[in-house]
């Protein structure tokens, strides 16, 4: 008999020298998660459930999901290991979304206004009876002007939908809600380089640096960002750098947070840039192979950035900024990478343009480790389709914003108020700009309430939003689970097509928005007459996705849509590895994205016919298809010349300097002492309004005390959980401080995304208390198990609107407030704004367009410009 | 814990005549008709007619003016807005199991209910507007097309069928009904602005309590709308006072200390 009577040394120096045969010994116990998803199982009977794949559509990321099934009902989401882009892992968003589908608050029927608008009284009403008082209303438009029929959405991943049936009516008015998003990044990058977007490869890169983006819980792609970052951070060595008014995760992650002061990110990018081109650590090669300026004038151009100036401006320490210069340049490969930080100012397409100079002038463009071009896949549309309705209207073709190709959606109640824009039927479709955009309800309630200037409000929605609430008939839409839809997005060095396809059937009257869209037309159009209905030819939403994949190349032979409905994604370029995450080629190897996508040569039959002018642009058929450098023929760059505009001629002819250049926000430097910068950001388990009622998600986070500085905290005599009154020149808010030192002194910063008025019972609690409890929503077993009391406070309405003159950006992050402690008048959720101070605001910004009066002010280096009359002016919109 | 699906009792042949049954199945359909969709113009009609208003009355239903003194086309628009406010809207307390039980759409009580309809050989078909399986509306027409086929069967002397359905419509009470109805009586009673809401939710209540004292089921409401029930009226399973830990002899001391 062995003596087990040891001591607890003696045993683990036993424990120590028997390792080896521990380790040696099989083990043939796996757990379950280590097959990384793909599979479910019932926690009691153990069988297998239906498992679909689908695109995720919580936010606009489009994550790889798959539904698990259960006797008809979605029982869970996880991420599709078979995605390139988010490699099996879902965030605590995609992980929530089947709340989306069962919220006991889903609109599940047409209702019709009955009350006083925005009053909440509603009949419902048969689908019959709903189109054909909207096609009534519609006959009645096209008869005065199809522009007068306008339709705003906020985010259309119907593939096409939405513009198909503004254009089967003839009407230009197709508002998007890019000018709250993110248009000046996309504007200064356009015009840079071509695409509105950069893919950065973050896993292989060994420097970032990473201006106002919170990339590891908000940004675009975050998830499949997050990701790389970290794949780059642990295995790569990689340094991460962030510039932000506030330490957000990604900041507190970093290697290093430099605070900021609001709206400077832009002179710290060309500071940096100065340093690198001063002290000779540009790339001079690409410079003068891909650009279309030589080094020379590049670093002439640079001198004045200097970092005592950049220092002055945004209280970067200047050895700070010569220290990351010298880093960054010298560190490859390495990228830039920015989101809302720089481009969501006055002049943010300016911002945004000084950041990617950075990653243009080292040469890490298309480089492994670098600042890349997306990589997107397109689909045909179904045949035939109705051609582009003849007219723009003015606000989708801004005549005091022509270079805002993305529009400047968040202008148009100011439009319509004075007539500029006529309005006889407003559709709106997964928008919520009452809650989203600058001004909220002081704005775009006081628009939507209006009868007189929107005789005829139409929602498109899932749930009784702020604006759907103001509506005049509600169509109930389905939730993503429950539809069809194709998706691609630019979130992986590899391209990808998904699909969003129906996981249950729609529940209660609810209807895809391509049916209703084609309903109705077909309700407008029974027998064809009027040439509208032969754009609807399709049985079903299924159907018009085969119309959509059944003939690409590649993905015909593998199936069409029959693939993709199996896989949620094509191509499946390799297995998700469990030992490391990352997906293996058959050889067991990680997979190797493509770069260097501008240097593809272009082949003897794309140079038939084709000609090459002084600058080496290769023309054919009047189009620019590559550029010839070194004596070879390249597809270079997506832009007219196909070479990287460092110098943007048509900014020029606008007044705008052609240059990087940073222009300062004048009203910032007037500011006083006891005034502060209002930012505002977002949580990760929200987006900007859809999720606030979203179980799971609503428990995680539903408050938004505000973010002040300890010393800014102390002068004021504010402590955390204080009631603050924060008041801006349109309006003011009281809500509660949350006192740190995470943040720049001069900057107040409320997120978004909860703080609502509408969006139903998680979202708005009052139903605990007040009438709507009655109602039996205090009932509600969910609502029994909500222990917090406070749902936050919104602080859209007190953001006055700033256009970018460029770009057509909200400058979201220019508002100047005044913060003090609250007085014995005010309550914590007290939120005023007045329409005329927010017009006042409109007039203003109006004042930096390129036509208008603080243009030339701003822009002394521009002397030479023969003013607003030279600019040769595109086809103008009008209603 | 309160007491779950206490036995259920015999129900005496005298209760069962058919002609009752079909009585019962009436009285099904009629609070039926209150949910299913919005009261129809017939429906309503048929309400307001002096004999049936006499025998709600009788009852104790106390309908107000808005009810009885209204033009017909006017009480029948009233009540779409009535019932678009308290079932169609958010906010408002859909009559769904699923969401009173769960608090959501479409859960488990939906599917087990979809599931007994079908075994029971029914489907549910589409009406002036889609409806889901276990709203209020079609759980008790369920019941009542039971009651029918029972009244049947007794009445052609096929007493293992009658057996049968009459186990089918406990075991419905037991499963589904018996569980939220009460309950979300009371929560409508408070909630309906219009009497005729509130009074066919208290109708409801007392009908319910009836079925099922008669059906001898017994199970607790469990919706979130129920009244509070005083704690001396709780009936529990086990004595809170003994002691939880009674395995040792030191468990079993009555002055021992947990400390």
């Amino acid at each position: 008999m062995l003596n087990f009577k040891i001591s607890r040394r003696a045993f683990l120096q036993a424990s120590a020298a028997t390792t080896a045969a521990a380790a040696a010994s099989p083990k043939l116990l796996k757990a379950m998660e280590v097959e990384l998803g793909g599979k479910d199982f019932n926690p009691n009977s153990y069988i297998e459930r239906k498992s679909i794949p689908l695109t995720c559509h919580v936010c606009n990321i489009q994550d790889g999901a798959i539904a698990f099934v259960e006797n008809g009902r979605i029982v869970k989401l996880e991420g599709n290991p078979e995605h390139v882009s988010t490699r099996g892992r879902l965030c605590a968003k995609g992980n929530s979304g089947m709340w989306y589908t069962y919220n006991p608050d889903r609109i599940m029927y047409p209702l019709k206004r009955v009350g006083a608008r925005g009053e909440g009284k509603w009949k419902r009403i048969t689908w019959d009876e709903a189109l054909a008082e909207v096609a009534q209303k519609l006959d009645a438009a096209l008869k005065e002007d199809p522009n007068t029929i306008s339709f705003k959405y906020g985010r259309d991943r119907t593939g096409g939908v939405i513009g198909r049936f503004m254009n089967t009516l003839g009407s230009g008015s197709l508002i998007n809600h890019t000018s709250v998003c993110e248009s000046s990044k996309k504007i200064g990058m356009q015009a840079t380089w071509g695409p509105d977007i950069e893919t950065p490869d973050f896993a292989n890169a060994k420097y970032i640096l990473n201006f106002g983006s919170n990339i590891m819980e908000a940004a675009y792609f975050h998830n499949p960002y997050a990701q790389r970052l970290a794949d780059g951070m642990a295995d790569n060595k990689a340094k991460l750098v962030t510039f932000d008014v506030r330490l957000s995760n990604t900041a507190g992650r970093s290697d290093e947070w430099v605070p900021v002061f609001p709206g400077t990110d832009g002179a710290v990018a060309l500071a940096l840039g100065h340093v690198i081109l001063r002290d000779n650590l540009q790339d001079s090669d690409f410079i003068e192979t891909w650009t279309n300026v030589t080094v020379d004038e590049l670093k002439d151009h640079y001198k004045q950035f200097t970092p005592e100036w950049a220092s002055k401006l945004s209280g970067v320490p200047t050895e700070t900024i010569e220290r990351i210069a010298k880093e960054f340049a010298t560190a490859k490969p390495a990228t830039t990478y920015t989101y809302r930080g720089p481009a969501k100012h006055l002049y943010g397409s300016y911002n945004e343009k000084s950041c990617m100079m950075l990653s243009i002038m080292t040469g890490n463009i298309e480089v492994r480790g670098g600042y890349c071009l997306p990589r997107g896949m397109g689909w045909p549309q179904p045949q035939p389709a109705p051609p582009k309705a003849p007219k723009p209207s003015y606000t989708a073709a801004h005549p005091d914003y022509p270079l805002a190709e993305h529009g400047v959606a968040h202008v148009l109640p100011f439009h319509i108020a004075e007539g500029r824009q006529k309005v006889n039927i407003h559709f709106t479709y997964m928008d919520n700009p009452v809650y989203t955009n600058p001004g909220s309800d002081a704005v775009w309630g006081k628009l939507y309430r209006d009868e007189k200037l929107i005789p005829y409000f139409v929602s498109w929605s899932t749930v009784m939003g702020e604006e759907t609430a103001l509506a005049d008939l509600i169509l109930p839409d389905c939730m993503y689970l429950e539809r069809w839809e194709p998706e691609s997005m630019p979130n992986s060095l590899w391209p990808w097509l998904g699909i969003r396809q129906p996981v249950i059937k729609p529940l209660g009257e609810t209807r895809e928005t391509r049916i209703i869209a084609r309903d109705i037309i077909r309700k407008l159009d029974p027998d064809g007459k009027r040439g509208m209905k032969k754009y609807w030819n399709f049985k079903d939403g299924e159907d018009y996705m085969r119309q959509h994949f059944d003939n690409i190349p590649g993905l015909k032979e593998a199936g069409g849509l029959d693939f993709l409905k199996k896989h949620g994604v094509w191509p499946i370029y390799g297995k998700l590895n469990p030992e490391t995450g990352k997906i293996s080629d058959k050889t067991g190897r990680e997979i190797v994205a493509e770069f260097g996508l501008h240097k593809k040569e272009l082949s003897a039959s794309d140079m038939a016919g084709a000609v090459a002018d002084k600058s080496g642009t290769i023309m054919k058929n009047g189009k620019a298809i590559g550029v010839q450098r070194k004596g070879k023929n390249y597809a270079g760059f997506p832009t007219g010349n196909r070479l990287i505009n460092v110098r943007v001629d048509e900014w020029a002819e606008h007044g705008f300097n052609p240059m990087p250049t940073f222009k300062r926000i004048p009203w910032h430097e007037t500011m006083k002492d006891d005034e502060m910068i209002l930012s505002t950001y977002k949580y990760n388990v929200h987006v900007q309004s859809r999720t606030a009622s979203v179980k799971w998600l609503a428990e995680i986070v539903h408050s938004n005390p505000a973010w002040m500085n300890a010393e800014t905290a102390a002068k004021i005599g504010v402590k955390t959980g204080d009631l603050v009154r924060v008041e801006s020149k349109v309006g003011h808010l009281v809500t509660k401080a949350y006192v740190n030192e995470a943040i720049h002194p001069k900057v107040i910063a409320i997120s978004t995304g909860v703080g609502h008025w509408g969006y139903g019972r998680l979202a708005q609690l009052k139903l605990k208390t007040e009438k709507g409890g009655a109602w039996g929503a205090q009932d509600d077993p969910d609502l029994n198990n909500v222990w917090w009391e406070d749902k936050g406070v919104h602080p859209n309405q007190i953001i006055p609107v700033v256009v970018d003159p460029i770009g057509g950006s909200q400058g979201w992050y220019d508002t100047i407030v005044k913060v003090t402690k609250a007085g014995p008048n005010d309550k914590y959720g007290d939120v005023q704004a007045s329409w005329e101070k927010h017009v006042e605001a409109y007039k203003e910004t109006v004042r930096y367009a390129y036509n208008g009066d603080l243009h030339r002010k701003m822009h002394p280096e521009m002397a030479a410009w023969t003013g607003p009359e030279s600019v040769k002016h595109k086809e103008g919109g009008g209603h | 814990m309160q007491k779950q699906n206490a036995a259920p009792a015999e129900i005496t042949k005298d209760s069962s005549f058919p002609q009752e049954l079909r009585a019962r199945a009436g009285f099904y359909q009629l609070l039926a008709g209150a949910f299913v969709e919005e009261p129809g113009r017939d429906y309503l009609a048929a309400l307001r007619v002096p004999e049936a208003l006499a025998s709600l009355a009788e009852l104790g239903l106390q309908f107000d003016a808005d009810f009885t003194d209204v033009p017909l086309s006017e009480l029948q628009d009233a009540l779409a807005c009535e019932y678009a406010t308290l079932f169609t809207c958010p906010g408002g307390c859909p009559p769904m199991e699923s969401t009173r039980l769960a608090g959501r759409f479409q859960q488990e009580s939906y599917h087990e209910v979809k599931a007994i309809y079908r075994c029971a050989g029914f489907e549910l078909q589409q009406g002036r507007f889609a409806v889901f399986e276990d709203q209020l509306g079609i759980e008790l027409s369920f019941v009542a097309v039971l009651l029918e086929r029972w009244a049947m069967m007794l009445e052609s002397g096929d007493m293992a069928a009658a057996g049968k359905l009459e186990k089918e419509i406990k075991r419905f009470w037991v499963l589904h009904l018996g569980r939220w109805v009460r309950g979300y009586a009371t929560l409508l009673a408070r909630a309906a602005e219009h009497s005729f809401y509130r009074e066919i939710a208290r109708l409801l209540q007392s009908f319910a309590e009836e079925e099922m004292a008669l059906l001898g089921v017994r199970v607790d409401d469990v919706d979130g709308g129920r009244e509070k029930v005083p704690k001396s009226e709780v009936s529990v399973l086990f004595n809170p006072d003994e002691s939880v830990c009674d395995g040792c002899e030191r468990g079993k001391e009555p002055n021992r200390s947990f400390a």
